[in-house]
């Protein structure tokens, strides 16, 4: 992840539940209230939650914000997610659903979450890599569409990269027939 | 909320790169970004005031994580800044090496979204002349400067030529725009709009690129 890459920041832009636990009179912009008092909560995003949930002021003082999963990971798609992968449309719960899944996964430690992410990304990558190397063929339509529709941004890449996989190697042979 | 104008200028930045052209510099856009972080900045300065240079952050707990949020805010608009024009920057070299003019090309671009705006009413920019920054103007040209020395040292091999083998030495061209008169091994040629020239490959393999030329094939 670089420090330019213009996804890593938009993912870092995805916002997560907060609770705060205690009062920050100066801070009342965040939730146009006239100060932040313990128990508010609140939607930050990554970039400030992140760094909120990790700082603690002086030696043995928590850190002044509880961070929760967003609702992108929440109980319900999880749920979906175990059923069947390919049935839930990642983009609708949020555009950069692996980046935000996997800085969440570096600041809690969910063991179950990890491998069912990483079972839906393995059978998502195989329908990608199916309707890349078919796109050519069939054209868009029908469920293939509504399948494509909801891939989120890492997945779009993977579908970008077997689409042109396919269409450079066909050309390839194309050009060492003629010749 | 502080850090939302920065995201815009990011997703501009996200649309950019899937763009063949170059969209319009967002001069109000930065301009308050960066406007923003004077704001924190002075937030910052006024809430240190009071204690003179000796803060201690166990002390006064809200100070501290204000201070904190200020100063996070500050650093991600930083970034999106340096990552919106680094995108532009990207663009720009990769149109200086294929040999596109660059300042021709803008002019041109603005044009076209002059055209389209009246349709969609989309506001862009500052209705300046160019999709360029004139900081960016300035990159533009001392790049090709640059460019250009560096190709100086080999001159028998032209770096940013096409890496495609040419199958024929003369081909068929159609002039799209009035280039003037050329030099060529067979002498002079005239390049007047509409007119068509069967012309060897390599004195042309240029304006082809710069777009005065169609090839014909």
């Amino acid at each position: 992840m670089s420090y330019y890459d213009v996804d890593a920041i938009l993912t870092d832009g995805e916002k997560v539940p907060c609770r705060f636990e205690l009062d920050v009179p100066y801070l009342g912009h965040l939730d146009n209230s006239s100060g932040l008092k313990a128990g508010t909560r609140l939607n930050l995003p990554l970039w400030l939650a992140e760094m909120f949930a990790l700082a603690s002021a002086g030696q043995d003082a928590s850190p002044p914000i509880t961070l929760s999963l967003p609702p992108c990971l929440s109980e319900q798609v999880l749920a979906a997610l175990k059923a069947d992968p390919r049935a839930v449309p990642l983009r609708d719960q949020s555009a950069y659903f692996y980046g935000v899944a996997v800085r969440m996964l570096d600041l809690f430690d969910e063991k179950e979450l990890s491998a069912i992410l990483r079972n839906t990304f393995v059978v998502r990558a195989a329908d990608v890599g199916l309707h890349a190397r078919k796109a050519e063929e069939t054209g868009l339509g029908g469920q293939g569409e509504e399948f494509l529709r909801g891939l989120d941004e890492w997945e779009r890449r993977l579908f970008r990269r077997g689409h042109e996989g396919v269409k450079g190697a066909k050309e390839w042979t194309d050009n060492v027939k003629k010749s | 909320m502080y850090g939302d104008l920065g995201i815009k200028l990011v997703q501009h930045a996200k649309r950019t790169q899937n763009l063949a052209h170059l969209p319009p510099y967002q001069t109000e856009l930065v301009r308050a970004v960066t406007r923003e972080v004077r704001d924190l900045n002075k937030d910052v300065d006024d809430l240190l005031e009071p204690f003179q240079g000796s803060f201690d952050p166990s002390e006064d707990q809200a100070i501290a994580y204000t201070l904190l949020v200020n100063h996070i805010s500050m650093r991600r608009n930083k970034r999106c800044l340096l990552a919106y024009h680094r995108t532009r920057t990207d663009k720009l070299e990769e149109l200086v090496w294929n040999g596109v003019d660059v300042v021709d090309l803008s002019g041109q671009q603005v044009r076209d979204a002059g055209a389209s705006r009246g349709s969609t009413g989309v506001a862009s920019g500052d209705g300046s002349t160019s999709s360029l920054s004139p900081q960016e103007e300035d990159y533009v040209r001392q790049y090709g400067d640059l460019l250009a020395a560096y190709k100086g040292q080999w001159t028998d091999i032209d770096l940013t030529g096409s890496l495609e083998p040419p199958r024929d030495l003369f081909i068929d061209v159609r002039v799209l725009k009035d280039a003037g008169e050329i030099q060529t091994e067979y002498g002079a040629i005239t390049l007047t709009k509409n007119s068509q020239f069967y012309v060897r490959q390599g004195d042309v393999e240029r304006l082809i690129a710069q777009g005065y030329l169609q090839k014909l094939s």
